[in-house]
């Protein structure tokens, strides 16, 4: 299958910082998870991929468009959806009129036409019976699922999400987790998450990236796959364990090379994902 | 037509006509309005289209209740003959918002007051220093992510940076040259030599628009503003007596419009970097 979005060798510096180095992928239909920690890069690539900056060095297209050129980068992005971490409303906007106004900065000109397309995106995110209602006035969890209106304005073959169910509810997560599936059937997500659930339950392939570099790329069970024998209980806090906490059983759990002997675990992918981020300095004891 | 409220109806036939959208404005417009509130014609247009027919009408009915209702200014860009979608982009503009027009209304008012107040000999030196850094806080306000929310979405949007940066620029400029302009009227006594600000204006406009390609949107223009204080502090420092400022002056002026021409060109020039954040976001 070709893949959506071929990139190579995608590198960035802000002034000191390696925000990203040497980042390779490829994405293809479906929902990919984008794992890291604060600081990994997940904003940086994804600002890269969206073109909203143009890294250091490297190369990438999307749908066969290269965003190095003027033309390429118009053709990109016409094709792209882009949801940013900390999306901005103006403040007199309705949701209508918000979605209506990216639409307009998306080329779609024409009016009855663009109303149409408008109504579409917001009765898609379950926003038809608030599409008059000022958005200063909706909750955290509809301003997310706007934005996500906006960004499936135009049908976009390639859809750029920056953490969207931060700060939302678990009854608000869950809704949007179900937009977010629906919008992959057909189309090619990135989804850049702190939520290992996220994954789980919507990905079918996951990218772990720690201080700009790419720590693992494959599917949610190879990445579980990597914590097996390597999760185990225990009455007390095992001071050798990279990670461990106290469960609401009372017990703890431990994350790292079990001694013999000790009472095993079934993995999960966050488990996995703790012990591919060990060598990033990333300790967790609770 | 009749009213629901009076005993007025829409007669069946334009009903029938509305059914199949059919019908033309301003006997649409009326028909729209009267359904809203009108039972009874409502009922009749049911019995008359089909159910596919009669949820398009809803469909378009309801397509015109939402969509956006222009404000004062889009409705004026609108009347201008701007075509719908530019002036909603207009109207989204941080620095054509009343709080900001008011502003700079404003600072405008007092200067000029206070401009009056020393009586109309030599050059309005303070008016003319102050007026072409008012338009150029206009533009530098409308681009980038310090006053624009949607700045990271309008960015990655098909439409080139550089387009929408002169569409607001354009107007915003409009208008600040225009109420400074209607600021000057208020100063009669000194002739032309009010009106020096506005060569000042384009060039700080111009230049910070060019240096922001480089710079960033906040350094450009505080740059530009900072350099045209100091240009008239030394230029005070230097000048004879109560002598223009240079800056004021014949030669100052020809300086000006040249600087604001060859800026203009160098941002054409650098349109492309428009089109992508600089980063000073991240």
């Amino acid at each position: 299958m070709t893949p959506t979005v071929s990139a190579s060798g995608l590198s960035l510096r802000y002034g000191g910082t390696r925000a990203l180095d040497d980042v390779s992928l490829r994405l293809s239909t479906g929902v990919t998870g984008l794992l890291g920690p604060n600081g990994a890069g997940k904003t940086t690539l994804l600002r890269v991929l969206a073109t909203a900056v143009p890294a250091d060095r490297g190369a990438f297209t999307v749908l066969g468009h290269d965003p190095g050129t003027s033309r390429g980068r118009q053709e990109l992005r016409r094709n792209l959806g882009y949801l940013p971490q900390t999306p901005g409303f103006h403040p007199d906007f309705t949701a209508f009129e918000f979605v209506d106004y990216v639409a307009i900065l998306k080329e779609h000109t024409d009016r009855a036409a663009r109303h149409r397309e408008v109504r579409r995106v917001l009765d898609e995110a379950g926003l038809g019976d608030v599409r008059g209602r000022r958005i200063r006035k909706l909750s955290g969890g509809m301003r997310q699922r706007v934005a996500l209106a906006a960004a499936l304005v135009g049908d976009p073959a390639f859809l750029v999400l920056d953490e969207p169910t931060v700060g939302l509810d678990p009854e608000q997560r869950m809704r949007f987790r179900e937009l977010i599936a629906r919008a992959g059937e057909g189309r090619t997500v990135l989804l850049s998450t702190h939520q290992t659930e996220d994954v789980a339950m919507l990905c079918h392939r996951v990218v772990v990236l720690a201080e700009g570099t790419v720590r693992f790329d494959g599917t949610p069970a190879e990445l579980t796959a990597r914590a097996a024998d390597r999760v185990w209980s225990s009455a007390e806090r095992d001071p050798g364990a990279k990670a461990g906490w106290r469960t609401g059983l009372g017990t703890f759990r431990n994350v790292g090379d079990p001694p013999a002997g000790a009472d095993l675990l079934e993995p999960t992918l966050e488990d996995g994902y703790l012990l591919t981020l060990d060598g990033a300095d990333t300790e967790v004891t609770a | 037509m009749t009213n629901g409220t009076t005993g007025w109806h829409v007669p069946e036939a334009d009903l029938r006509a509305y059914a199949r959208a059919e019908l033309e404005p301003p006997l649409l417009w009326s028909a729209d309005t009267h359904l809203t509130a009108c039972a009874h014609c409502r009922a009749v247009l049911a019995e008359a289209a089909g159910p596919a027919a009669l949820d398009a009408g809803w469909d378009r009915l309801d397509a015109e209740l939402d969509a956006p209702r222009p404000g004062l200014l889009e409705s004026l860009l609108l009347r201008c003959g701007v075509a719908d979608h530019t002036a909603r982009l207009l109207a989204a503009t941080p620095a054509l918002r009343r709080s900001w027009l008011g502003a700079v209304t404003a600072v405008l008012l007092l200067t000029a007051a206070v401009t009056v107040a020393h009586g109309a000999t030599g050059t309005p030196t303070l008016f003319l220093a102050l007026a072409p850094l008012l338009p150029l806080a206009g533009v530098a306000l409308s681009y980038g992510p310090a006053l624009d929310p949607t700045y990271e979405m309008a960015v990655v949007a098909p439409m080139h940076g550089f387009r929408l940066l002169m569409i607001r620029t354009v107007v915003v400029l409009a208008a600040g040259l225009g109420l400074n302009g209607l600021a000057t009227l208020a100063l009669p006594g000194y002739g032309l030599r009010a009106l020096a600000w506005l060569l000042p204006a384009l060039a700080l406009t111009a230049s910070a628009l060019a240096l922001t390609a480089r710079l960033g949107p906040v350094r450009a223009p505080s740059l530009v503003g900072g350099g045209w204080i100091a240009l008239l502090l030394s230029a005070d420092a230097a000048r004879a007596g109560d002598d223009p400022l240079a800056p004021f002056t014949a030669a100052g002026q020809g300086v000006s419009a040249a600087v604001a021409l060859l800026a203009a060109g160098l941002l054409v020039r650098l349109r492309d970097r428009f089109d992508l954040s600089r980063g000073d976001t991240a």
